[in-house]
């Protein structure tokens, strides 16, 4: 078996994995309740010894399920998608092709992400050129070796080429843009700057996910329930420790409402516990030794200020919490590190977003108010507004853009014989 | 909880007695004791400290052991007002560490008492390498470092340490109006001239010897007969690994430049935030602790103490400040454990290695917000 993942040296490597993926995709026809069938059996695969400690995969494995990436097919190129044929629109019919060759630029910091964001392109049918981050070889390598086996004809790896090279390359970087007719690029500030000043053609389409960052927020009614409280609080333990607080989808800050004769401490001592049982089910295995100094010095530096400041945390790195009161969203340390805000009223806080708040994930008790929280989150630049709990599930849109659709072309046929026009003329004979 | 006065002669006792003689256990019950009521102390006058130790997981007062007790990231000292345990008045001094363009430096505060006790603390410690006579000393740097009694940095203070084992100090460079480094070659000449077989006490900080002393001597062929110089220096690594320069390679060449044998050439570890104790390398290539001081290295999954030969960030431990609170201080750097205690020299305790200062994080990924969008872009350039 061929390792998946080829280092690439040259521009010229590029270019030509680049045409051979071209090649493919003019000349096979891709078939989307096919690559259904092939990402379940992969999906399945994941549970396997070996694979299923791979980080993410538990993630991955009902992702790549039918029912996830079957509703998300239909929604974004609607019901025509399967049987492979036109629909229609009117007294027009409607087909999606795809764009061409997708380049990805996935994040260093989300082991799976490299496979979520070429399977997004993949069924809209394009080949794939994906530039894997040195840090997350390993383990994409190990999950597309998985593929591998299942997909001994090529339908789905013969249109993705992963390649990897040092980030500094400037001139390899370049070569994969210029290759491309969209890209999907994920990350941090300074590296999505940087991928989309690259020499991409004209016509490319970018895609661009992050930098964001996500927050959770609940009222009284929710977290003072001592009977929902324990379970509200495995939710946000769960949300913090998937990908350990680094993706744009984890929540950096809890702004608790305040309500008359609610205890924020029961909360909290309750939050404890499950951040505390959460680090024993998933304890960490490795830590850069920067996290684990931003996180003391977070723990220092607000205990060091005002007053009214509070913070638990164990004698090791593993989790902290920062209580505290206001509005405004902290710096995130991420790591497992949860500033916990106790505000006069949630719309406050919301008011403050200004637009790099991706996810909001809400536990509110009345629906109506959740409604206009909403509301005011959508006005003030969220993206996605979820249950607490829910925070990661990857779904579409994300970061308001479809996964799908933004990497094909809907190719409009207005077909030039009027159907309305010959059966009026058949009949009249 | 002790007074001030008695910490005072606890303090004093460890800086009186031989640095490096005292039994490990013993040393950590002394220094564990002392530490403690520092810590309360340092409570009582600092409220937010307060709050910051009270919090730890664990009530210090029962910490079995010095790793045990709440320790404070370098980090914190870079916040301004700089932490103080001293009001205004009784400030004498700040010093400032060396930070690189665009970082925001670290500023410890001094009272008279605190500098008293920094300046005993590198007295003791250096006496033990280089014995306790007073020398010619020759500074690799400008006046100006050593000038204003204000604020001092990394350098002047490193430089003003070791003023205590000098019986004249000339300078070895100049700056121009551009603040342009120049090596004084007439003076240095005129220097070795004169002091020729003597003793001679030379410092700068590692990069400053280097690139304007031992590069300019060994483009020019020249040497400065100086065969009994000792020469220290510190302030890291960092720029010379850019280029290769390994403390072998710096050893050799600060060797050529004055005539001596490389093992007269000694690197030492210290900083702002742990002024007073400094480690300077021992025959052996190790680091040691004295006994006013402890250093734990701790595994950064875990923050426990390391094992004998493991790698982990380094804390800095010291009885010395009562000005600011420099007791228990997590660094950013590296370090290897080499042995709890035996090192060939014969200096008792902890003995490490230093090993780089902590890498940067990697790029943080899709959560990685460093603009907030409603400032615009050109405020953030």
């Amino acid at each position: 078996m061929n390792d998946p993942i080829q280092t690439v040296n040259s521009p010229e490597d590029i270019t030509g994995r680049a045409a051979g993926l071209r090649e493919v995709v003019r000349q096979t026809e891709f078939s989307p309740g096919a690559a259904l069938e092939l990402l379940e059996l992969w999906a399945a695969t994941l549970t396997e010894e070996g694979a299923e400690a791979l980080p993410g995969a538990a993630f991955l494995r009902l992702w790549l399920r039918r029912g996830t990436l079957e509703p998300l097919l239909l929604r974004e190129l609607g019901s025509g998608a399967f049987n492979g044929g036109w629909q229609t629109d009117g007294r027009a019919k409607l087909r999606a092709f795809p764009l061409g060759i997708v380049g990805h630029w996935p994040a260093g910091n989300i082991e799976i992400q490299p496979v979520l964001s070429l399977v997004c392109a993949l069924l809209g049918g394009n080949g794939c050129l994906v530039r894997v981050p040195g840090g997350l070889v390993d383990v994409t390598r190990q999950m597309m070796q998985q593929l591998q086996k299942l997909d001994r004809d090529g339908r789905l790896t013969g249109r993705i080429a992963l390649i990897t090279f040092d980030h500094t390359r400037h001139d390899l970087h370049e070569a994969m843009a210029r290759q491309v007719d969209g890209a999907m690029i994920w990350g941090g500030a300074e590296a999505v700057t940087r991928v989309r000043a690259l020499p991409f053609p004209a016509w490319a389409r970018l895609a661009v996910f992050g930098p964001r960052l996500s927050v959770a927020a609940m009222d009284a009614a929710a977290w003072n329930d001592p009977v929902a409280r324990p379970a509200w609080c495995q939710r946000i333990a769960r949300d913090v420790w998937q990908f350990d607080q680094q993706a744009c989808s984890s929540p950096q800050v809890l702004f608790l409402e305040r309500g008359e004769g609610a205890e924020v401490i029961r909360f909290v001592e309750e939050l404890q516990r499950a951040f505390a049982a959460e680090n024993r089910a998933h304890p960490r295995d490795q830590i850069h030794p920067a996290l684990t100094s931003a996180i003391c010095l977070a723990r220092a530096q607000w205990l060091l200020g005002p007053a009214t400041h509070q913070a638990w945390f164990p004698p090791t790195p593993d989790w902290t919490l920062l209580l505290g009161e206001g509005d405004d969203i902290p710096k995130p340390t991420q790591g497992r590190t949860l500033s916990v805000l106790v505000v006069d009223d949630l719309p406050d806080a919301i008011a403050k977003f200004d637009g790099t708040v991706q996810t909001l994930g809400l536990a509110i008790g009345d629906a109506a108010r959740e409604d206009t929280l909403a509301q005011a989150a959508g006005r003030r630049g969220v993206d996605r507004i979820v249950k607490l709990g829910r925070m990661h599930v990857f779904g579409s849109p994300w970061d308001g853009v479809d996964l799908i659709r933004p990497m094909v072309r809907m190719v409009r046929h207005v077909p030039s014989q009027d159907p309305y026009q010959n059966q009026t003329k058949s009949s009249c004979k | 909880m002790s007074t001030l006065l008695e910490i005072e002669e606890r303090i004093g006792a460890l800086l009186a007695g031989e640095p490096y003689r005292l039994d490990p256990a013993q040393h950590e019950a002394t220094v564990l004791a002392l530490l403690k009521d520092e810590l309360a102390g340092a409570g009582e006058r600092h409220r937010p400290l307060r709050q910051y130790i009270e919090s730890w997981p664990g009530d210090y007062r029962r910490c079995p052991r010095i790793a045990d007790l709440p320790f404070l990231p370098v980090g914190v000292f870079k916040n301004n007002p700089p932490l103080a345990l001293v009001p205004p008045a009784e400030i004498t001094r700040t010093l400032a560490s060396s930070a690189t363009t665009g970082q925001v430096p670290s500023r410890v505060v001094l009272d008279a008492a605190t500098a008293k006790r920094m300046t005993k603390g590198v007295m003791t410690v250096i006496r033990d390498f280089i014995g306790p006579a007073r020398r010619p000393y020759l500074v690799i740097d400008t006046p100006d470092t050593l000038a204003g009694r204000g604020e001092l940095g990394a350098r002047g203070a490193a430089i003003q340490g070791l003023r205590s084992f000098a019986t004249e100090v000339v300078c070895g460079l100049s700056a121009d109006a551009t603040g342009q480094l120049r090596l004084e070659l007439e003076t240095l000449r005129e220097c070795a001239a004169r002091w020729r077989d003597g003793e001679v006490l030379v410092y700068g900080f590692t990069h400053v010897i280097w690139h304007q002393l031992v590069q300019p001597l060994a483009a020019a062929g020249l040497t400065l007969p100086l065969p009994n110089a000792r020469i220290l220096h510190s302030g890291g690594w960092k720029r010379l690994q850019a280029q290769a320069v390994t403390k072998d390679v710096f050893a050799r060449g600060v060797a050529a430049a004055f005539g001596c044998p490389a093992e007269r050439v000694i690197d030492f570890y210290g900083m702002v935030e742990n002024v007073g104790v400094v480690y300077p390398d021992c025959e052996q290539g190790n680091k040691h602790v004295p006994a006013f001081a402890a250093l734990i290295i701790r595994d950064p999954l875990t923050l426990a103490p390391v094992a004998v030969g493991q790698q982990g960030l380094v804390q800095v431990c010291s009885v010395l400040p009562t000005s600011f609170p420099g007791h228990l201080v997590l660094t950013e750097d590296l370090a290897e454990l080499i042995h709890e205690d035996g090192c060939p020299c014969g200096r008792r305790g902890t003995a490490f290695r230093f090993v780089s200062r902590m890498p940067k994080a990697e790029v943080r990924g899709c959560g990685n917000v460093e603009i907030a969008r409603d400032r615009p872009a050109a405020a953030n350039a």
